[in-house]
């Protein structure tokens, strides 16, 4: 009996080729978009769940308490690990990390063996790297390949490192024992002996470290040394290893009092009030809302949307191959009828119909799987997550997968089958099945379905438009300074930044370069320095938080900021050095100036330790964008500092070909800095990072649209099917009696259009809504225009029509004398 | 053996009522071959669709070789159909995507008949029906006479007791109604009951006795010798 099934099956499949194509293929895209989001769900609920003592790991938290509110955060002060560990002998140990926080990257150089000097040393820049204490491997999983865990930081001058580094830095040789000169903003510089290598495991962790050193070692913990008490220094992440059995909501509750006994007395003197809390080590990614941890903590809400939108896209293909499976009941039911009057059972064609809808969810399961492979890639970019499985997780996924989708075959099919095999067989004999499935509710509600489908169709469209032109706006703003050309060179070491003055009198004589300054900071990333300035009739009450950049004399010139009045720093006036500054218009305005040339002459000043700074204005700037355009422009000043400690180059290129320009500025800067390797990047690219945000999301909602869309006509389809099906008379009638095939086409076009139009109107306001929303990020923005609203009707309206077309035309192709037997 | 008892049935739409059957008392023997006629609307196929227990009556008795089955449910009457009853219909209602043989194959399957004698009748069958040759064909591919034929074979391949064609020549020439209506004929002499509906006076010289229906009743017999 079940051959015969698969026979009926295969042959069906095999007959409505494009039916069933577009069955599977509807299946297989709600089955990859919910594997995708089963992914990403699985990746977030697994984060460290693999140490071994997860369940007596703590991490302890403080809440700041400040007039405005209180501030949540995991940042701990260093002495508050060992006061802990006296105080409560509840606690089996402690630990403490705190990472590289000053360095956007570290130095790593490996020492040569023995006096190899010639050859030249491996040498590069790392993220990621952590600096903890020696119980750190005790209290977190880490898969040593090379090394013991226990002994690994018992070394104050140890490092620990990942497995790609070791390999960065040696080659194929073994890393154990042999030393890294490290160079850190943060921790000083110094050499380092390699005691581990660990293996990234395939387990996410909130610590996403790539290495770690000794604390104890570095310069961090000499500062640390030469300070006192718990009120500031609150940089150190301070985890807690609880005795078994111990309850870590009662120590919590004793908190309070600690807090009294250790810190009231520095707090009361600091004006400052603090509490501290615990967090289960397993609950800190998805369960806390901190402003501050080792990684930005994910979010369950996020995660619930996530699985609704995955169970929707489910339920949506499950709906979609129903409507399509009911659309062809007409001929199924006669088939029905016919194996009814032969003998056959309810039961036996719930069989039929159900291993029919698990074969085909059996294809659309294969199908899935490829292209969730196909995806992966871009998924992880999208997510910015990198998944690593195991065999045993992704036979896991795979088996949790196949069953997702034989229960999604078993629901998709369930409608059809006990629909189907409820057939009397009287109605078959009398040729009065073809109008089966059609009660009005039924109806109704598939069309609601598709208006539904539609909506959101129509909406991600518009959201696409608008990104997409907020984004183009993005790219070609005017920023206020020349970005396009523009070669950054991030000075990092000692040698470096001492080397500016000559390096830069070697850039400038090379022919590639037209100029060449430095500063501190550059537009688009972060300027933390500022200052607090008021204007000469104002007082320090008044004064406005002003940011500012330490440059050298020929940075504003190299970097096309333009005075409005002034001038611009300049070395043929030294008195420029002490007391001068250049202000942009807003920080005029601010100082309450009435006009950009009536400030210059004027002071800024600024109080610091009850004195007066005044420095005198001699230039005031076109105000333009320092930050990106997510934030409007603040008050901004540069002072000259020719000697000064610049963090970046700035080189301005002629056009030309880069690849030979690069190469020279290559080995310019090899002259100076040897043991450095040439890092550069270009500073209109620097800029659009900080819309990578944005990216994410235009790709994201690009997909999303493309999966909506498909989604959306296969339910059109099915419906268009579903009414042609049912009218397959009407339509061999209306030939009969002349009517061409573009009334037929008109005729069954006309009803779905009125579907996708409804669509379209309710999608605008929501749509708008929305990405107004949305806009409210940026300061700087485009205006939603109306025809956004057009182009995205238009489309849906065209893709609406091409796939009615499909059925409609051929209906309207079909002979009448054909169509009129087959009732 | 089966017999009717003043058998009535109603169809009730939303406008009108249609009284169908008005009253039908008839008896039809083992082995007899009867015919019934009448104009058309006068109820013919909605009484052989209570006589082949694919329809309750409104109203009446209907006893099936010794069974009462008037208000039997539609599992039961399918239970009590399966290999008991053979159907002929005008249209053939063969199954578009099996082959010959697996139409003509499909009752013994709900019959869970073992596999080597399904084989054995199936292709005996076959061979009867002289629509051997055709056997891997596809309905689509065969004239309305060897669709009738197949139709033929898979109503008599479990072998039932009583054969109900419904205006089975109705589709076909004259020619392959002939054939059709001598197979009924042959299958009758080898002591299949068959009730047949027709409006072909000549077919219906095949039968032993024609029933004569106007308006739901029954108005004459005529028995042939
Ligand atoms: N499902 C139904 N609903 C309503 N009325 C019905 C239904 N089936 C049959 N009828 C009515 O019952 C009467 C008898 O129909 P039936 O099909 O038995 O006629 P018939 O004798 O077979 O006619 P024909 O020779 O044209 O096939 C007709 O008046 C018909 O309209
Ligand atoms: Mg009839």
């Amino acid at each position: 009996m079940l051959t015969n099934y698969l026979k009926i099956t295969f042959r069906g499949l095999a007959k409505n080729k494009a039916f069933s194509f577009i069955n599977i293929v509807g299946l297989a895209a709600g089955l990859s978009c919910c594997m995708l989001i089963c992914l990403y769900v699985y990746d977030e609920l697994s984060y460290d769940t693999h140490h071994p003592d997860i369940a007596q790991l703590y991490q302890v938290g403080t809440v700041f308490v400040n007039p405005d509110g209180e501030e949540k955060t995991a940042a701990t002060p260093y002495r508050l690990a060992d006061a802990l560990q006296q105080e409560y002998p509840e606690i089996g140990s402690t630990t403490r990390l705190v990472g590289l926080f000053g360095d956007d990257k570290t130095l790593l150089r490996a020492n040569p063996v023995g006096n190899i000097a010639n050859s030249k040393p491996a040498v590069f820049y790392e993220s990621k790297g952590y600096l903890a204490d020696p119980t750190f491997f005790s209290f977190f999983r880490y898969d040593f390949v090379e090394g013991n865990p226990k002994q690994a930081l018992a070394n104050p001058h140890a490092i620990v490192l990942s497995e790609t580094m070791a390999r960065n830095l040696f080659g194929n040789q073994s890393a154990l024992n042999r030393t890294i000169h490290i160079e850190s903003n943060t921790n000083g510089v110094g050499d380092y002996t390699v005691t581990g290598v660990f293996r990234p495991g395939t387990v996410p962790s909130h610590i996403d470290a790539r290495f770690f050193l000794s604390y104890a070692g570095g310069g961090l913990s000499q500062y640390i040394n030469g300070t006192t008490g718990m009120v500031s220094n609150n940089m150190f992440f301070t985890y807690l290893k609880l005795k078994p059995s111990t309850d870590a909501r009662k120590l919590e509750a004793k908190l309070p009092a600690f807090v009294e006994k250790y810190m009231r007395k520095d707090l009361a003197v600091a004006g400052r009030d603090k509490k501290q809390f615990l967090t289960a080590v397993r609950d800190i990614h998805l369960h806390t809302d901190l402003t501050h941890n080792v990684t930005p903590n994910g979010s369950l809400t996020y995660l619930y949307v996530l699985g609704s939108i995955a169970l929707f896209t489910l339920l949506i293909a499950c709906i979609n191959f129903m409507n399509l499976s009911t659309a062809r009941s007409g001929k199924r039911a006669a088939e029905v009828g016919v194996r009814k009057v032969l003998g056959a059972e309810q039961a036996s064609l719930v069989r039929q119909f159900l291993s029919e809808a698990l074969l085909f969810s059996g294809f659309a399961f294969v199908l899935a799987l490829g292209l969730v492979w196909l995806m992966t890639p871009v998924f992880e970019a999208v997510s910015g997550k990198t998944m690593h499985f195991s065999l045993g997780q992704r036979l896991g996924l795979v088996a949790t997968f196949f069953g997702i989708s034989l229960a999604t075959g078993l629901l998709a099919g369930s409608y059809p089958a006990f629909y189907l095999s409820s057939v009397r067989p009287i109605t078959v004999l009398k040729g009065g099945v073809g109008r089966a499935g059609g009660s009005l509710a039924a109806v109704s509600l598939r069309k609601g379905l598709v208006v539904m489908q539609f909506t959101l169709s129509v909406m991600l469209m518009i959201a696409l438009v608008v990104i997409a032109r907020q984004m183009n706006y993005l790219r070609s703003a005017d920023l206020g300074f020349a970005s396009a050309h523009q070669l950054i060179i991030p000075l990092r070491s000692e040698t470096a930044k001492t080397s500016y003055p000559a390096l830069k009198q070697a850039l400038v004589s090379t022919a590639q370069v037209r100029s060449v300054g430095a500063s501190a900071y550059y537009p688009g990333i972060f300027n933390p320095e500022d200052a607090r300035l008021y204007g000469e009739k104002q007082v320090a009450a008044d004064a406005k938080v002003t940011r500012m950049n330490r440059v050298d004399a020929t940075y504003l010139h190299t970097m096309g900021i333009e005075p409005v009045a002034g001038r611009l720093f300049s070395v043929q006036f030294p008195g420029d050095t002490s007391n001068r500054v250049i202000l942009n218009e807003k920080a005029v305005k601010e100082l309450g100036y009435p006009s950009a040339q009536a400030a210059i002459g004027k002071p800024a000043i600024a109080n610091r330790d009850s004195e007066n700074y005044r420095s005198i204005i001699v230039g005031v700037v076109k105000d333009f964008h320092f930050e990106d355009l997510h934030v409007p422009i603040t008050p901004f000043g540069f002072t000259l500092n020719l000697n000064g400690n610049y963090n970046y180059v700035v080189v301005n290129l002629k056009p030309g070909d880069m690849q030979s320009t690069l190469q020279s500025l290559g080995s310019v800067w090899q002259r100076f800095n040897y043991a450095e390797p040439f890092e550069y990047s270009f500073l209109d690219a620097e800029f659009q990072k900080n819309y990578e945000a944005e990216n994410r999301l235009s790709t994201l909602v690009s997909y999303f649209t493309f999966i909506a869309i498909l989604i959306s006509c296969l339910g059109l389809f099915g419906l268009v099917s579903f009414n042609v099906e049912q009218r397959v008379k009407e339509i061999g009638v209306r030939k009969v009696l002349g009517a061409t095939v573009g009334n037929v086409v008109m005729l069954l076009s006309k009803d779905f259009l009125k579907l996708v139009l409804m669509a379209v109107v309710l999608a605008s306001p929501l749509a708008w809504w929305v990405m107004h929303r949305w806009l409210q990020g940026f300061a700087y923005k485009i205006d939603i225009e109306w025809w956004y609203f057009a182009l995205a009707g238009l489309l849906a309206v065209g893709i609406a029509l091409l796939t009615v077309s499909f059925q409609s035309v051929k209906a309207a192709l079909m002979d009448p004398v054909k169509s009129l037997r087959a009732e | 053996m089966i017999q009717t008892i003043n058998l009535q049935k109603l169809f009730a739409t939303e406008e009108v009522e249609t009284t169908a059957l008005n009253g039908i008392s008839m008896d039809v023997k083992d082995g007899e071959f009867v015919a019934i006629m009448g104009p058309s609307g006068c109820g013919k196929s909605t009484l052989l669709n209570i006589l082949g227990l694919l329809d309750n009556p409104t109203d009446g008795e209907y006893n099936f070789y010794g069974t009462a089955v008037a208000r039997m449910t539609e599992r039961q009457r399918a239970q009590l159909r399966k290999g008991s009853i053979g159907f002929v219909f005008q249209s053939f209602n063969l199954i578009d995507e099996l082959t010959v043989y697996e139409n003509v194959e499909l009752p013994l399957l709900y019959l869970k008949t073992p596999a080597d004698e399904r084989k054995q009748r199936v292709e005996a069958a076959l061979e009867r029906m002289a629509i051997m040759h055709r056997r891997n064909h596809f309905p689509q591919q065969l004239s309305g006479g060897q669709q009738q034929r197949t139709a033929i074979a898979r109503a008599v391949v479990a072998k039932p007791k009583l054969i109900l064609a419904d205006e089975p020549t109705g589709n076909l020439d004259s020619k392959n109604g002939e054939e059709v209506m001598k197979l009924l004929g042959e299958l009758n002499d080898e002591g299949t009951t068959i009730i047949m509906v027709t409006h072909s006076p000549y077919d219906a010289g095949f039968a032993h006795r024609i029933v004569n229906l106007f308006d739901g009743k029954v108005v004459t017999e005529n028995f042939h010798v």
